[in-house]
């Protein structure tokens, strides 16, 4: 497969505190990449960098390149990112009675020039993104109206449009319950583009990603397949709590086997919690 | 989308019979055949010739016009701002174009007629000046409300402060001007208000895109390619040079960018174009119809158009309030 994405030693800092340090990764066309690691490792200030999105913060400094299609990320305007980059925020919030169309249209931005109309074909591939997504019934409803898990689709659909060639997805799963937390990855996965997405859940990471990026304090840690970036040793080092991965088969997939990933916190800490709890 | 195209047909064609309409209304009275033969030029009375020509066409089309662009400034300040509350009036305008009357008022004697729209419109570039330094110092763009409240006050307390040790009439002549009227407007001003009006309206219809993907946030419309801070930038330049424009010539006519958006966005729909054409056919017609009210509810005397909007303004968000209760 081919490379789409170079990251090469990338660090950045903001007012002379270090947030991303020397990292470095490429990403093949096609993949789909989780980028996991605890609160505050640099997940979402990597995804910035990645789409250059970082560039308006006032006091940072960034080192290292980004190649996209081998040619340097800064070098592309905004409007060319926003043709090859689809962001997907983890909750949007419409202001007044947006509906479901009016956002998935907002897809089709970059890729029109001032005083440009919709044609039938814009339409058409409005229409194509909410059937691809579910959601073709509901193009006139409002978007504060759907549940979590359908606006995350309907984002999906306007980043369908966008017909970006990568989809960032930052934190795609977290306002969710665990039916749209699957619907949604699967969704992600049926899509056959280029993902990036930054995820909590290292079980659903490793069920719906073929690559794994941990950071910690602002580093690459590991990088590679769930098997080798889950490991006991990395996570518990990473995480600060003993764990426990076990290599499990999916229903949909019984052939292959996941690492599954059990965490608990250590005796003297878990009793220290209810001595504190009885005590108030 | 044909419903929609109905709609707006519909809103054009009272858009087209309110101006009309309007044309029947003042002190001199006219009978419908006499409007349209004065319209068509054929009219063999020179006086009536002159009164539809001179007086009404003209206060007609600034009604038509101001109206148009309150209702724009006020939608496109909503849109960009992410803020339903904001209108054109919140940003230290009418205070600034208070001050700059009021500073016109007592120093220019005879020239006011030319001098009041001038320093009208300067005080107005002022105020929204101090307000942008501000924002553009605090790197908060979301913060231009406040910066614009804190700012109207400061202007409106420097306007009473000079009203009050000024000459009596000169002062009497400020107040009457806020008020807002329609009674003197030329055709001149017709076509200055327009001209402001046909620019902010290409630039919208050229950036329309841009500002619904504003609608879905900050974060949102730059990952689409948009220049948040810029765009939000131009179009409130935009907005307080159309809105100056109009006070300048029309003096504060409030509410009208408030209320017009928030009836458009219930019977048409929220996205910029759509809002926009709208509330420049609902906003044009309505401050015809205040103005025919403003001309005809006294038997003598005319009453200020700005405490008309204000009043029906005020009335309408109550509505609004219990209205919204009851869905709840």
């Amino acid at each position: 497969m081919p490379i789409q994405l170079q990251v090469d030693q990338l660090s950045w800092s903001i007012n002379n505190t270090s947030i991303l340090k020397n990292i470095s990764f490429d990403v093949n066309k096609g993949e789909v990449i989780g980028i996991i690691g605890p609160n505050g490792a640099g997940k979402t200030s990597l995804l910035n960098c990645v789409t250059n999105q970082q560039k308006n913060i006032r006091g940072a400094v960034l080192n290292g390149s980004v190649y996209l299609n081998k040619k340097k990320i800064k070098h592309y305007s905004t409007k060319q990112l926003a043709q090859n980059f689809a962001l997907v925020a983890q909750k949007a919030e419409a202001i007044f009675s947006l509906t479901v169309i009016d956002i998935v249209k907002m897809g089709l931005l970059p890729h029109k020039s001032l005083f440009a109309l919709d044609d039938d074909h814009d339409k058409a591939q409005i229409k194509l993104a909410l059937v691809k997504v579910g959601l073709a019934h509901a193009e006139k409803m409002t978007f504060n109206s759907l549940s979590g898990g359908e606006q995350q689709r309907v984002l999906i659909a306007r980043a369908l449009v966008q017909q970006a060639q990568i989809l960032i997805l930052d934190e795609p799963t977290n306002h969710l319950d665990v039916y749209y937390q699957h619907q949604i990855l699967h969704l992600v996965k049926q899509l056959k583009v280029t993902v990036i997405m930054t995820v909590h859940d290292l079980n659903l990471a490793s069920q719906y990603c073929q690559r794994l990026l941990l950071l910690n304090q602002g580093q690459l840690v590991a990088d590679g397949s769930p098997i080798d970036v889950l490991t006991e040793s990395q996570l518990s080092s990473v995480f600060k709590l003993p764990c426990q991965v076990e290599q499990r088969s999916t229903e949909q997939d019984p052939s292959s086997h996941k690492p599954r990933v059990f965490f608990s916190l250590p005796r003297d800490q878990a009793s220290k919690i209810r001595v504190d709890v009885q005590d108030e | 989308m044909n419903k929609l195209l109905l709609t707006f047909i519909a809103l054009l064609l009272i858009t087209f019979v309110s101006a009309i309409t309007g044309l029947h209304f003042g002190p001199a009275s006219l009978t419908s055949n006499q409007v349209v033969q004065c319209l068509l030029g054929t009219c063999d009375n020179q006086i009536s010739q002159m009164v539809i020509w001179q007086v009404r066409v003209p206060r007609v089309l600034v009604a038509l016009v101001a109206g148009m662009g309150l209702a724009i400034a006020g939608a496109i300040l909503q849109n960009t701002t992410r803020n339903p509350l904001a209108d054109p009036y919140l940003f230290g305008i009418v205070s600034g174009a208070g001050l700059g009357a009021t500073i016109a008022s007592l120093s220019l004697g005879d020239h006011l007629a030319i001098a009041l729209p001038l320093a009208a419109f300067l005080g107005a570039l002022f105020a929204i000046t101090i307000v942008l330094f501000i924002a553009k110092v605090l790197q908060r763009m979301e913060q231009l409300l406040l910066a614009g409240v804190a700012v109207s006050f400061m202007l409106g307390s420097l306007t009473q402060f000079i009203l009050y040790f000024g000459e009596p009439f000169a002062t009497n002549r400020v107040i009457f001007w806020l008020m807002g009227s329609l009674s003197r407007v030329e055709m001149s001003n017709f076509y200055v208000i327009a001209s402001v009006l046909l620019a902010t309206i290409i630039t919208i219809i050229a950036l329309h895109r841009h500002i619904d993907a504003l609608l879905l946030g900050d974060e949102s419309a730059a990952s689409l390619g948009v220049n948040v801070d810029r765009l939000r930038l131009l179009m409130l330049g935009l907005c307080a040079a159309l809105t100056a424009t109009i006070v300048a010539y029309c003096g504060g006519i409030g509410f009208v960018g408030l209320m017009i958006p928030h009836i458009v966005r219930q019977i048409i729909g929220v996205t910029t174009l759509k809002l926009v054409i709208g509330s420049a056919l609902i906003g044009g017609s309505f401050l015809i119809w205040v103005d025919i009210i403003a001309r005809s509810a006294l038997a003598n005397a005319e009453i200020p158009i700005g405490i008309i909007t204000s009043a029906l303004g005020s009335l309408f968000f109550l509505f609004i309030m219990v209205r919204t209760r009851h869905t709840n």
